[in-house]
């Protein structure tokens, strides 16, 4: 007769509650896995891969850094003997390609944006007016507000015009060396076929580039536009997108420079960026992505529009480019890599 | 004038019995107005998501008792930039800005873009397609100025006793607010 229970040994005993214990252990961790799986938001709005550059994209690199005179930093610009011009707190500062400071401007209110003509003369501007220094930093003369809620955020000159991009007037102002407005340029205007700057945050910026037109950046259409100084409307290039070619956000780019060659840098926020186009806006390279600038990219989460995030650019004869960012008031030098 | 006080007299049955039923009289009432009252408290309040708080989780999709949720997407039109390209409605990479299916960012395509004037448009959302996930929340926050929120739609919220997107929001963005006001709108960006 066949026995009904075959008894364990103690051997037996102890080798099936082993096994036992670890299938229950592996079922567990198997559920805890699936679990924590779980919790990631299958909603997630994802630009993780843009916030980080191929390298083979990335073609210069950092040779140094160091802080802006002042907190607060917004613009910079290069000038003759490539002094560079930067704009911090009320202060215009003149550094020197190691960024010693030399002159300094004190201004009555804070400084949106600097250009300086060969002669040595400086423009300073103000959020609604604009002011003009010998190259010593003897003011010489203060042009009157053309508008009550004009905010200047970009200069630039060419020694005879000087133009003056007004973020919130929608135009860049062309004025004479007496401080006479001679012009509109950019404002929509059908006839002439200009579409009109779109500017949701204060960053319009303004470029003379050696092909003798302007470019002028309108980060509401994400593109960058090339205009007579007369205001005629040349060649407009731009594509929006978060992709690295592309320009991100509501509204980009924010700031330009331009190369010897003509090629053009611009800067984006959002995800902070520095990059550089041909002249007619095929994207050829990064000078710096946003894993470059994590406290930038940060600035945009925070409550404040992103209006206190952002770039800004200029390049000097050597063809290194200097970025400011905004967020930590540190100027960064770029050069090509070898 | 006697120092001492008097002392009281025994009481009889009937004065006896007259307090014990004031006394039970008093106790009934005060429950039933503590019931009362308690009542229209719990009735008097819902819930609801604070935008300055919320994370864009995407829990109030997954969370809700509801088998679509009660929570839904909301557009502060006085916000709003009406930005051609609006990092709410379109993927981060969109081929082109138009309302083809592969350039939107929504899930469920719930937010309809109507051309307003160059370069201007106008996104407004349609809650039976709404899900409530917060994919247009994170990109219209993180690039825009946060005119797209989250709010639980009374219409549809059952007001449970305890919420289980409350329980679980990682921000805790949903808390109870006066019926009488039962949404917290934004205004200003952000």
């Amino acid at each position: 007769m066949k026995p009904e229970f075959e008894l364990f040994d103690r051997r037996e005993f102890f080798g099936v509650v082993t096994k036992t214990a670890a299938i229950l252990g592996l079922a567990g961790a198997a559920r805890a896995s699936t679990e924590g799986a779980g919790t990631a938001n299958p909603f997630a709005y994802d630009v993780s891969r843009f916030q980080k550059t191929d390298p083979k994209l990335i073609a210069y690199e950092e040779v140094t850094r160091w802080a802006a005179p002042h907190k607060e930093a917004r613009r910079l610009a290069i000038g003759p003997d490539d002094q560079l011009y930067v704009c911090a707190g009320n202060y215009i500062s003149r550094l020197s390609r190691s960024g010693q400071t030399g002159l300094e401007l004190a201004l009555a209110g804070p400084a949106c944006c600097v250009a300086a003509a060969a002669d040595g003369t400086i423009f300073a501007g103000l959020r609604d007016h604009i002011e003009v220094y010998d190259a010593k930093g003897g003011r010489t003369a203060r042009w009157e507000s053309p508008d009550p809620k004009t905010w200047f955020t970009g200069l630039a000159t060419d020694g005879k015009d000087v133009f003056a991009a007004d973020a919130v007037k929608l135009a860049v102002l062309r004025y004479d060396r007496n401080g006479k407005i001679a012009g509109r340029i950019g404002q929509k205007n059908a006839e002439r076929n200009v579409p009109g700057l779109i500017v949701p945050s204060p960053f319009l910026d303004v470029m003379i580039h050696r092909d003798g037109l302007l470019r002028v950046n309108n980060p509401g259409r994400h593109q960058v536009e090339a205009y007579t100084f007369d205001g005629d409307l040349e060649a407009v290039w731009g594509k929006a997108s978060a992709a690295t070619a592309g320009f991100c956000g509501c509204c980009n780019p924010i700031a330009l420079a331009m190369l010897s060659d003509g090629r053009i840098v611009t800067c984006e926020k959002g995800i902070p960026r520095v990059k550089i186009y041909s002249a007619a806006g095929e994207f050829e390279s990064v000078v710096a992505g946003a894993e470059s600038f994590p406290e930038n990219a940060h600035a945009c989460n925070d409550l404040n529009d992103c209006i206190h995030g952002g770039l800004d650019a200029a390049v000097d004869a050597d063809g290194r480019i200097y970025i400011l960012d905004i967020v930590t008031s540190q100027v960064r030098v770029m050069q090509r890599k070898a | 004038m006697d120092p001492t006080p008097q002392s009281n007299g025994p009481v009889t049955r009937r004065q006896f019995l007259r307090n014990g039923a004031r006394l039970l009289t008093m106790t009934g009432l005060g429950v039933a107005a503590g019931a009362l009252a308690t009542r229209s408290t719990a009735a008097a309040w819902v819930w609801q998501i604070d935008p300055a708080k919320c994370l864009h989780c995407g829990n109030c999709a997954t969370q809700c008792v509801l088998e679509q949720s009660a929570v839904k997407c909301v557009h502060a039109y006085a916000v709003c930039g009406y930005c051609q390209l609006c990092t709410g409605f379109f993927a981060p990479e969109p081929n082109e800005l138009t309302t083809a299916a592969e350039n939107q960012l929504c899930p469920t395509a719930a937010i309809q873009r109507a051309y307003i004037e160059d370069p201007y448009y106008q996104y407004s959302i349609d809650e039976q397609l709404c899900i409530g996930c917060a994919k247009c929340v994170e990109g219209c926050n993180r690039f825009g100025n946060g005119s797209l929120f989250l709010q639980i739609r009374h219409d549809r919220c059952l007001n449970c006793n305890e919420c289980a997107i409350a329980r679980s929001c990682p921000g805790e963005a949903v808390r109870r607010v006066p019926a009488d006001r039962p949404y917290l709108l934004k205004t200003t960006s952000r």
